[in-house]
């Protein structure tokens, strides 16, 4: 605890500066301002967004006085952002649900007229529903879930129901990132890997406003530059980050995968990579079957055993690829004893990448840039590498138990999110900017980018999405997984999908987090087949995470001929009065991040560090003043009334008295638990351990967190670091201690590509479209292509990119109910280029119409400089339903604030004799955000603008909701007055 | 002592954290609260001690974005105080924190006239004028431990943008800061001579290119890779 | 700066209050006031002072917590606004003074104490208008007002607003206004002048730019986002904007009313002896002075909204 105290003081200088010696006396000239003794501080995890960092909170008579960053804490070392700062204000927001709610009879679905129900009534009535689902077809209920950190919990609640229509945000939000990561280098950007912020030298930022590690990486960024770091911004957009970065490179949209092999390119073309590491850690030596046009062509050629095969170089023969020390040749054609040609992964490499096709200055052309710039750029960071090494002295053994006396360091370090992950081609992007670090060296390396547990963990995953269902019987195995071939896909015998989504189907193979955005759509178009209810679980899909939102509020009333909803039964599990608890025919009201236990486990998306795995919990510092329950606590409940196996005894009983109680004894595996820390009956063992009936105690005691310090020999090359990979088997992140080879040339794409083909003999796609997709899309190599919706509109016609970005004091729908945030944006205006917009006649302020192929919308324009001319974008998440949210119908959210997801379609632009496709990668099926493509129109002379449009109907107010007060005096005590003396008024000059 | 800040232009992404923090600690402090106008209205508005706002410099492509938080400078010669008829404003001897006696206030909007930055804002419903105390509510709480004993705004601040401490001892980390980054003032030219400093954005940092070899093609660069192989 | 009503209303009246009172005690003290006498010249005095007494009540409005109104007394040594309170406080038992000496002792050429009293009103009165407009011209934080032109502008235009009125209560009082109609067509003359300069002065911005006010002295620098969605306090004070049409259009009608017409109107009065002149002269005056009052606050540009995107104040 002090060593990690100490530790956080020097770690960031603002706070590590002690009190002027002098202020002592200064300091009884004041009062005491604060009556401690009617205080209490307490210890949990911010919810006001997904970043959880350490809070401190101070609570007078129940209510919060305020909340400070834990000094303690991993993730935020004391620090809080705007939204944590305003906890105050979402705990007393206007739109808190109060009880729960049913639709009330005879009133149609959306016009928000609700009744007032009692838990056991709201329960009773679901849990019918639900038995009979589960009796009969399990797959009938889709269980999905927005924001939450909780899905391990949801996963195994899905899994045990027995339903595979389950998945959480991942699908709409940064899947590409996760699966490109996985299926390529063994861990990934977004929540599972950092920069080394400590040690890196450069540091270059693609496509991110904001993103999750939203403290760290600012703290990060700060260390950076104090270090003298250089900083570039890969952006089209030029404000937060970017701001304070040393070069910013105003790249176009969906472009990336261009620049990033551009500079694969200037490094090849002079010799600039790190052979040794390629050689030992990736599969760049392994060879590749050359038979095109036959079964097996692409496949990496494999001895008997199934190992890869390499050349070796001395021995002059193939052996397994995995020998240790086999001098293994890195390029070169070669003929297989079985006589097929083979060819190297690094051979392939160097041919695709070499060719002018990728050359800095076809690139420019592309992403808008200088090919000088892109050349540039690349020397600079193979300088960093390879010139400003670092090493650190540490003994370690490698995955062939070989010792070495350092670790080699190449202080490059990236982070890449939404800007890549957002467009259809982004799983391609995401792993082009892996092979660029690989190239240099960087992963897992000190200064590179680092791997947090549970990860590094095998490419991909041994876990293979469930496919079979049965009435009242849990899933063999958890909804999703990793498929590694055509096999695993979730399709039935003629290749249509099975779930609700198709996620694993022939349109989304790669699908590893489902397409929640595809839900509603497919469930009312009953494609693949209709489904009675969905539960949707802090998750805003009349609204803000729905593309198309206008077609989707239609769906959600949509009847079929017998006048009965397409979609049968919707339940909303909400904390707040969101748009789609308007649409809900039973709302469950939970509790706020400040009345609940919830445990942020190292089973789900920890909150750990590259040094050390961690897991932290939540616990309740206030009452709850309403009628709602936490959803742990009712999913815990509603598993017991339904008798799932792992939560009920022999007898049939619940096993579980609460979610906490279920927290403390359910094991995934023998002494593997949600939680991590003080396991073992007495709480001595950590990670893994029997049960520990104080856990929570003592979680509360280390103020919320559990932070294991990994061996310094363990911190890096994790991938092929022995003593780790043995560690974390028995600890279960990963099912075996073999090593990671990084796979720069996927083999599994190249199954998938072959069954495009016809050439793979397995599950083919029936039908054409999937087959060139699959072809055109499912290259073992990285690859730049235009994004998909881009291909099928009229570029001429719709000449800007639209993209969005999160403002940092923020969170999607759920903050313009806070004031002390709605108070800094509360509209939301459409940014472009100034040179731009006046070329065009548009002045600062005034309204246009943006249109897309899906829509147009009615929106006020600011012109600025920081921003890429053929870009426009705004804040995501600003725009809200008039009545929504606590506000009055004439907030400037709803009247002049606006949504891009009014003009973006969960489905492609049709071509036609095709059925319709989904708006997504196509080997993810991530969500294609931001390849929204708009023109833009001045409003008419005679139009009179001043509102944004579409405009919806006002949601009316819940039964029970107190009206929104009219002015706010917030505080928890009379203020202390520090007055000045009449004298000194008299006397001074 | 001459307490103020001292703000990092080279680190403030203008994430308004300082200001919700201010907010968040004030509005229950000394000159709390701080009332928030039609909080779910049509026109969201409050008294805020901190507000940041965000600058473009020069043109596409070449601008640079810088964010600037504000709040009251504490300056030495503080106008605001010398305008102000009831002496409800004043300037501490021991540490040159200006405040506002809220019992002595008559709100007649002089001092929020005679200070350049915007730093006061009238309470219009106590009346009264409000503005930065320094956090004078925490800085000297002896019940906080010593490294908490600073203004709410620097405690949060999560690129360690915000400096507080004395900028009249020459040894301290904040005049040490100003030298060493040349701080500069907000308009200097009015001769309030403000205590706080911005530290202007730091040159690029150089960044040494590698040439590596001759740039080629790749036949040629086959031909020098021909018979590489690395140890497994 | 947001023209407040109460201010203008304060500014302008008492301003011709004090006018009136400092131009009659002088007048008395000259010989008299001609033709008016003791009692004429009381009604004057007391005219002049009950308007001073009115715009330093209206001048009360503007505060936003008066129970404290008091305590403005005490900054004194610093404090033009807590000048402003003492020297009214101390102008009321002064002119009161004067107003009994007119009663009892008559005019100031008869009784040395009502010359006493009439000196000191006079000063005082003249004082408290430069006081008052020293509370503007001593921001520094509004190029417009921070100038010696101010106070000049104050003096003057109170000068010729008591002019006036006093040749119209002479003229009411069937007195002859030679002196009192010279006298104010010069002040007039004097205080269109002057304004002239001030509105030639204010043309050119002379104010701090947005590049000190940020610190980026290198390149144009515009304000991106502002950090709020509605109005603040700020802008509500310091935002005020007309646009350039209304201001000249504002300032061509203060020529004419506050300045050409009155002189028209006395030049009328001196030729025709038209007494029904005289009030419509006071009439425009004022109407004038309270656009030009308007135009004061209307005009000001604070160094608050440099941070708000303006380029220069
Ligand atoms: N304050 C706050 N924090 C949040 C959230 C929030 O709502 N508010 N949301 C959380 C969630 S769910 C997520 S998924 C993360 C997302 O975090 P981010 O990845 O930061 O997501 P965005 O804000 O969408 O930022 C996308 C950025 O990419 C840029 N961009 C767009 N297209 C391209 C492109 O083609 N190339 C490049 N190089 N850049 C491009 C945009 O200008 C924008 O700056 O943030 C999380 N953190
Ligand atoms: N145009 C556009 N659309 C986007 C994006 C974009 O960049 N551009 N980003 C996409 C991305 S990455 C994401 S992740 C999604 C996010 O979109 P969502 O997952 O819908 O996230 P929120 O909008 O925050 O809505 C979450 C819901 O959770 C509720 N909630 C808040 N706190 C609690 C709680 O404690 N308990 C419960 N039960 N509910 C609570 C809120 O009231 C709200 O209704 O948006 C997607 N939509
Ligand atoms: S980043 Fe901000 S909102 Fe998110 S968890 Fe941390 S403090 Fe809370
Ligand atoms: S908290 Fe720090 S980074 Fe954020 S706006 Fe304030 S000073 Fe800038
Ligand atoms: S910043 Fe304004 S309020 Fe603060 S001391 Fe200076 S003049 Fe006074
Ligand atoms: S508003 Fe209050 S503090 Fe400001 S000058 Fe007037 S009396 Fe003084
Ligand atoms: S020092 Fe305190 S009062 Fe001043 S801005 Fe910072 S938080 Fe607000
Ligand atoms: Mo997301």
């Amino acid at each position: 605890m002090s060593k990690n105290f100490l530790q956080t003081l020097f770690s960031t200088e603002s706070v590590s500066e002690a009190p002027p010696h002098d202020m002592q006396s200064a300091g009884k000239t004041v009062p005491s301002f604060e009556d401690h003794a009617r205080q209490e501080k307490r210890y949990t995890t911010c919810y006001m967004c997904a970043c959880r960092c350490g809070i401190e909170v101070t609570v007078e008579d129940n209510q919060v006085r305020f909340i400070r960053g834990n000094r303690n804490h991993p993730v935020n070392k004391g620090v809080l952002c705007a939204k944590g700062n305003a906890g105050i204000m979402k705990q007393i927001s206007p739109a808190k649900l109060r009880n729960p709610l049913m639709r009330k009879p005879g009133t149609e679905r959306g016009a928000g007229e609700f009744v007032e129900i009692s838990w056991d009534e709201a329960l009773e009535m679901l849990t019918t529903r639900l038995r009979d689902i589960r009796a009969t077809d399990p797959k009938k209920l889709a269980f999905f879930t927005g924001r939450d950190q909780m899905q391990a919990l949801t996963g195994l609640w899905a899994q045990q129901f027995g339903t595979i229509n389950w998945a959480a945000h991942g699908g709409f939000c940064s899947v590409n990132m996760a699966a490109a990561g996985l299926y390529s280098i063994g861990q990934s950007f977004w929540e599972f890997g950092d920069p080394d912020w400590d040690r890196a030298k450069y540091f270059m930022l693609w496509g991110v406003a904001e993103d999750h590690a939203s403290n760290p990486i600012k703290i990060g960024i700060e260390k950076l530059k104090r270090r003298g770091g250089k900083f570039v911004a890969v952006n089209p957009v030029r404000t937060g980050y970017q701001a304070v970065a040393d070069e910013w490179v105003p790249i176009r949209p969906g472009t990336d995968a261009m620049l990033a092999l551009a500079m694969c390119h200037v490094l090849l073309s002079r010799d600039l990579v790190d052979w040794e590491y390629l050689g030992r850690y990736t599969n760049a030596p392994f060879l590749v079957v050359d038979t095109p046009g036959q079964a097996g062509d692409g496949l990496i050629a494999r001895d008997e055993d199934g190992n890869p095969l390499v050349w070796d170089t001395v021995e002059e023969s193939f052996v397994n690829g995995m020998t240790p020390g086999v001098e293994a040749g890195m390029f070169g054609d070669y003929t297989l004893p079985d006589g097929r040609k083979a060819r190297t992964v690094m051979t392939l490499i160097a041919e695709k990448y070499l060719d002018p096709q990728y050359a800095p200055e076809k690139a420019a052309e592309i992403c808008g840039l200088q090919a000088e710039t892109i050349e540039r750029l690349a020397l600079e960071m193979a300088h960093v590498a390879f010139r400003e090494t670092i090493e650190i002295a540490c003994e370690w053994t490698d995955w062939a138990g070989r010792k070495h006396d350092r670790f080699i360091g190449r202080p490059v370090a990236m982070h890449a999110m939404r800007g890549i992950s957002a467009h259809s081609n982004g799983f391609q992007t995401c792993r082009a900017l892996h092979l660029l670090q690989v190239f240099l060296g960087t992963i897992d390396v000190p200064g590179g980018h680092r791997a947090k547990a549970p990860f590094p963990r095998h490419t991909p995953p041994p876990v293979k999405p469930a496919r079979d269902t049965a009435p009242n019987t849990p899933l063999s195995a958890p909804p999703l997984g990793f498929p590694t071939s055509p096999e695993d896909l979730v399709v039935d015998g003629e290749g249509r999908p099975l779930r609700i989504d198709k996620a694993y189907s022939w349109e989304a193979p790669l699908a590893n987090h489902g397409l929640m955005h595809m839900v509603i759509t497919n469930a009312v178009n009953g494609d693949p087949y209709p489904i009675d209810t969905l539960i949707l679980f802090m998750a805003n899909m009349a609204w803000n995470s729905s593309m198309n939102t206008n077609s989707v509020q239609d769906m959600l009333r949509a009847k079929d001929d017998n006048g009965d909803y397409k979609l049968p039964f919707l339940v909303v599990v909400d904390a707040f009065h969101s748009e789609t608890v308007n649409f809900a025919d039973l709302v469950l009201p939970d509790t706020t991040y400040l009345e609940r236990h919830d445990a942020i486990s190292m089973l789900d998306r920890p909150i750990s560090e590259p040094d050390s795995p961690c897991d932290s919990v939540r616990v309740p510092v206030l009452k709850p003043d309403r009628n709602v329950r936490p959803w742990q606590e009712v999913l815990v409940d509603l598993a017991g009334r339904l008798g799932f196996p792992a939560f009920v005894d022999e007898g049939g009983e619940p096993k579980y008295t609460g979610y906490t109680d279920f927290i403390t004894r359910w094991e995934k595996a023998p002494g593997i638990g949600f939680l991590a820390g003080w396991r073992g009956t007495d709480g001595s063992k950590h990670m893994r351990g029997e049960p520990n009936p104080k856990q929570w105690e003592k979680y509360i005691e280390n103020q919320g967190f559990y932070q294991y310090h990994l061996p310094e020999h363990m911190r890096f090359y994790r991938f092929a670091n022995r003593d780790y990979l043995e560690w974390a088997k028995e600890v279960g992140f990963n099912p075996s201690s073999e090593p990671i080879v990084m796979e720069l040339y996927s083999e599994v794409l190249q199954k998938f590509r072959l069954a495009g083909q016809g050439l793979y003999d397995g599950p083919l796609p029936p039908e054409t479209v999937d087959r060139e997709r699959l072809v055109q899309y499912f290259d073992p190599l990285p690859q730049y292509y235009v994004p998909l919706e881009e291909q099928r509109i009229d570029r001429k016609q719709y000449p800007f990119h639209a993209v969005n970005q999160r403002p940092m004091h923020m969170y999607h729908s759920w903050d313009s109910q806070n004031t002390w945030l709605r108070q800094i944006t509360a509209q939301n205006f459409l940014f472009m280029n100034r040179a731009r917009g006046q070329s065009m006649g548009i002045e600062d302020e005034s309204w246009v119409w943006v249109s897309s192929h899906n829509g147009r919308v009615r929106v006020q324009v600011k012109l600025m400089e920081g921003c890429q001319e053929d870009t426009v974008w705004t804040w995501n998440a600003i725009g809200k339903q008039s009545g929504a949210w606590g506000l009055s119908e004439d907030a400037p959210e709803s009247q002049r604030g606006f949504l891009m997801n009014h003009l973006i379609s969960e489905l492609l632009p049709s071509a036609h004799d095709e059925r319709r496709l989904t708006n997504s990668d196509p080997v993810t099926g991530q969500a294609a955000w931001y390849d929204l493509c708009v023109s833009i129109e001045p409003v008419g002379a005679d139009e009179e603008a001043g509102t944004s449009l579409p405009k919806f109907v006002a949601i009316k107010p819940l039964p029970g909701m107190p009206a929104p007060p009219l002015q706010l005096r917030y505080h928890t005590h009379e203020p202390v007055p520090l007055r000045r003396s009449f004298l000194d008024i008299l006397k001074r000059r | 002592m001459k307490l103020g800040l001292v703000i990092d232009m080279d680190t403030c992404v203008g994430c308004h954290a300082c200001g919700v923090a201010c907010k968040q600690w004030n509005t229950s402090g000394t000159l709390g609260p701080l009332t928030d106008y039609q909080p779910y209205g049509a026109e969201p508005n409050g008294v805020a001690f901190n507000r940041i706002r965000s600058y473009e410099v020069g043109v596409y492509p070449n601008s640079k974005t810088v964010n600037m938080p504000m709040s009251c400078m504490h300056c030495d010669t503080a106008e605001c105080v010398t305008v102000c008829p009831t002496g409800a404003s004043y300037k501490r001897e021991e540490d040159g924190i200006v405040l506002v006696d809220q019992d002595k206030c008559m709100g007649c909007n002089l001092c929020a006239w005679a200070c350049p930055y915007g730093a006061r804002e009238l309470d219009e419903d106590s009346g009264t004028m409000k503005k930065c105390t320094l956090c004078v509510d925490r800085i000297y709480d002896e019940n906080l431990p010593p490294e908490e004993r600073q203004p709410a705004c620097v405690l949060t601040c999560p690129t360690g943008a915000r400096h507080f401490g004395d900028l009249e001892d020459p040894d301290s980390n904040v005049s040490r800061l100003v030298r060493d980054r040349n701080g500069q003032q907000s308009l200097p030219e009015l001769g309030y001579n403000p205590v706080n400093h911005y530290l202007p954005p730091r040159p690029k940092p150089h960044a040494e290119v590698e040439s590596g070899a001759r740039s080629a093609a790749l036949a040629e660069r086959m031909k020098g890779w021909f018979g590489k192989a690395v140890g497994r | 700066m947001h023209p407040a009503l109460s201010v203008i209303f304060f500014t302008v009246v008492s301003g011709a209050g004090f006018g009136l009172v400092a131009l009659t005690a002088a007048l008395d003290v000259l010989g008299g006031v001609p033709g008016l006498g003791a009692q004429g010249t009381l009604v004057a005095v007391f005219i002049g002072a009950s308007l001073a007494a009115l715009g330093l009540m209206a001048s009360t409005l503007h505060l936003a917590n008066p129970k404290n109104a008091w305590r403005a007394f005490f900054r004194f040594r610093t404090s033009w606004l807590s000048r402003e309170a003492v020297f009214a406080v101390l102008f009321y038992p002064t002119v009161l003074g004067y107003l009994l000496g007119l009663w009892f002792a008559g005019s100031a050429a008869q009784s040395p104490w009502t010359a006493v009293f009439a000196v000191l009103s006079m000063l005082l009165a003249l004082i408290i208008v430069f006081v008052t407009s020293m509370i503007y011209a001593s921001l520094r934080t509004i190029p417009q007002w921070n100038s010696p032109l101010v106070p000049a502008n104050y003096l003057l235009l109170s000068l010729a607003s008591g002019a006036v009125l006093l040749s119209c209560i002479s003229a009411l009082a069937g007195a002859p206004v030679q002196t009192v109609g010279t006298l104010a067509l010069l002040l007039i003359f004097l205080a269109g002048v002057s304004k002239a300069v001030y509105f030639f002065w204010i043309g050119k911005p002379q104010g701090p730019t947005i590049n000190t006010a940020v610190g980026m002295t290198r390149g144009q620098v515009r304000l991106l986002e502002a950090g709020q969605s509605s109005d603040s306090f700020l802008d509500r004070e310091f935002g005020y904007q007309a646009p350039a049409s209304k201001l000249r259009r504002r300032r061509l009608a203060v020529y004419v009313l506050a300045f050409i017409m009155p002189f028209v109107l006395i030049v009328g009065l001196l030729r025709t002896d038209s007494v029904v002149l005289a009030p419509f002269a006071v009439a425009l005056l004022l109407a004038g002075l309270f656009i030009e009052r308007w135009l004061f606050f209307a005009e000001a540009r604070h160094t608050v909204n440099l941070f708000y995107g303006r380029q220069q104040c």
